[in-house]
């Protein structure tokens, strides 16, 4: 068993990983919310968002822009593609909802992959200014990106929960989220609540994209699939709440990291989000009552 | 809706073969007896290797079509499963000496206890959420086939050996060591899974799946078992992606874990939905697509990605126009074309 002094470096690291997780969490539980519709989309248009921001910066644009354009990027995607296939699934199972986004992946994917070739190129890496200042909490470095890593995670949950609380558009949310039809009756407009909820999960991908970018890998493939990290979470909150997606999403950032310095586990840590969204699914289920809502009819 | 309770009630063909049937499984007599007996002579080794492959993935798109399509259970995992097959199925005959063909029967079998015991707890989920199970379950065992390794000849429980010089190549059965005649093989276990498949859909067990797709609480009001059918619908899509990883470890002779990503059990997804999950026809359109057509465009020199690229627009439109898939919308787009052209032909019928 490795001394605390081993893990110390982890739990910064962790707490950082899962602070992207959780605002990744948040904008994909107020979007399944909002919508219905699970966006597994989710990692590949932050990738995609990522990637033009370094073709950018390569360029010579100044960071800031660079920054602007990776999120701007992400929710232009994501709102072009809730614009176009929302209203034509809406009245589909969520679940096909879901695989629907998958279609979307994959276009990302391959266009990524043909965009930004990565057999035989170089390595790509996006720094942000905020790596190179920091501070010491003993004797563990902690850097500005970390810190807005967490701070993003938990600024967002908090003020995505007050939003949905407080504002009009929040409030109009909920009620969709409750029921559809009677929301419509109402009188509110509800593609355009729907695409506010598009345009803000596309510009939370993008941020997600930004900082894993920096924190992990520039790198399609990774990022297009560290959704499942954040899907985990969302899961273990069942799609519901965005305090228990937060506390998920921390859990999996942190354990995933401590296992680091642990030897005979440190090559199962990519299976933390696994078995916690595993576990954690098959005890929520034990007392399931079989219903059929209107939302799945 | 009309086309789906039509679907949902086998028992509605009778008994006695009418003529069109007749028709049909003549066809299909003829297209298997074309692909058993003259296709390896035509073709090159390099596509008799791609179509060892797609006899090999037709089953993964077999068992995931009968999941999807059959009983409304989609599955996110379907490659780990068959990297579980191919896993258990290279250990086997590494470690002894059986005759293949038991090798296959026990690889399925194996798999599908494994199956059995992750979908004894998941089925109490439902939709969404076995979906997303099936993804995480996944992810896992990619994770777990990364550290463990594939069997490479070496000794203990793994049979794994990291400093092995000469790594000993899976063997294969001793009447289908070439190529052509081990593509032969495939494709007759191949045709022994599609026969257990169409002899479930045609009985008892198919008419309770498509009672479950159609409702559950319906089902379940039935009498209908539904626990049971859906248990036995995965042990049963298992078994059949198990028996495909025992062909896929002989086709291949060796097995890295990188052949297996997650990614893999997407797109599988997307071209087993894109080929048609409502017949098994479906199966096979799919399996082309996830294996010949990449071999093809490699051959051309055309990037893979065009096909990522083209399976993600594939899936979207299949979900929004065409639930059945290619192998419906195919022959119903052919026909219209030709009744289009035939009164565009005819004299004085113009306009």
């Amino acid at each position: 068993m490795p001394a605390w002094s081993d893990f110390e470096p982890f739990i910064v690291s962790g707490l950082a990983l899962g602070g992207v997780y959780a605002l990744s969490g948040v904008g994909l539980v107020v979007l399944y919310r909002a919508t219905g519709v699970l966006y597994l989309a989710f990692g590949a248009v932050g990738a995609l968002g990522a990637l033009t921001a370094w073709s950018l910066g390569k360029a010579g644009a100044p960071g800031w822009l660079t920054w602007l354009v990776c999120i701007a990027v992400a929710a232009a995607v994501t709102l072009g593609y809730g614009v176009i296939f929302g209203p034509a699934l809406a009245k589909r199972d969520p679940l096909v909802k879901a695989v629907a986004t998958i279609g979307l992946t994959l276009i990302l994917y391959g266009a990524m992959d043909l965009l930004w070739t990565t057999s035989g190129g170089q390595a790509r890496s996006l720094t942000l200014p905020t790596d190179n200042g920091g501070f010491s909490v003993g004797q563990v470095q902690v850097t500005w990106t970390q810190v807005i890593a967490l701070g993003a995670g938990v600024v967002l949950t908090v003020g995505t929960g007050a939003f949905l609380r407080f504002t009009k558009l929040g409030t109009a949310m909920r009620a969709m989220a409750n029921d559809r039809e009677i929301t419509a009756t109402l009188g509110v407009p509800v593609r355009k609540v729907e695409a506010a909820a598009w345009l803000g999960c596309g510009a939370l991908a993008g941020l997600a994209g930004l900082l894993l970018a920096d924190l992990v890998a520039l790198d399609a493939t990774t990022l297009t699939f560290l959704v499942i990290s954040s899907l985990a979470a969302v899961l273990i909150a069942r799609l519901r709440s965005i305090t228990v997606t937060f506390v998920a999403a921390i859990a999996v950032g942190l354990i995933h990291d401590l296992l680091t310095p642990i030897t005979s586990l440190s090559n199962y840590r990519d299976m933390t989000p696994f078995v916690l969204a595993a576990i954690a699914l098959l005890v929520l289920s034990r007392h399931q009552v079989m219903t059929q809502s209107r939302e799945e009819a | 809706m009309r086309a789906t309770l039509e679907r949902a009630s086998p028992a509605r063909i009778g008994r006695q073969t009418s003529r069109p049937q007749l028709v049909k499984a003549g066809v299909t007599a003829a297209i298997l007896l074309f692909v058993l007996l003259a296709l390896p002579q035509l073709m090159s080794l390099y596509y008799v290797d791609t179509m060892t492959q797609v006899a090999v993935y037709s089953m993964v798109t077999l068992a995931l079509g009968l999941l999807v399509g059959r009983v409304g259970l989609v599955s996110l995992g379907q490659v780990a499963v068959l990297a579980i097959g191919a896993w258990v199925a290279a250990r086997l005959l590494f470690a002894t000496s059986q005759p293949y063909p038991l090798v296959l029967l026990e690889a399925g079998l194996i798999t599908m206890v494994g199956g059995v015991l992750i979908g004894l707890p998941a089925l109490r989920l439902r939709g969404l959420y076995l979906a997303l199970i099936t993804l995480m379950f996944a992810g896992a065992i990619t994770v777990v086939l990364a550290t463990v390794n594939f069997p490479n000849g070496g000794h203990g429980f793994t049979g794994y050996n990291g400093s092995l010089l000469h790594i000993p190549p899976i063997r294969r059965p001793s009447i289908a060591a070439s190529d052509p005649a081990y593509f032969r093989y495939s494709v007759i276990v191949a045709i022994l899974m599609f026969a257990l498949v169409l002899a479930h859909i045609k009985t008892k067990p198919g008419r309770a799946w498509a009672a479950i797709r159609q409702s559950e609480p319906a089902a379940l009001a039935a009498g209908i078992n539904t626990w049971l059918y859906k248990l036995w619908a995965f042990a049963l899509a298992a078994f059949i992606t198990g028996v495909a990883g025992g062909v896929l470890a002989g086709a291949v002779h060796y097995l890295y874990s990188i052949d297996f990503p997650t990614q893999d059990s997407i797109t599988l997804l997307a071209v087993t939905l894109m080929g048609g999950v409502y017949s098994l026809w479906g199966a096979v359109i799919a399996a082309l697509l996830s294996q010949f057509l990449p071999a093809l465009l490699n051959n051309w020199g055309v990037s893979a990605d065009w096909l990522i690229i083209l399976f993600g627009l594939g899936v979207l439109q299949v979900l929004t126009t065409a639930p059945a898939g290619l192998v419906d919308q195919v022959p119903r787009d052919l026909a219209r074309l030709g009744r289009f052209l035939r009164g565009r032909l005819k004299p004085g019928s113009t306009g």
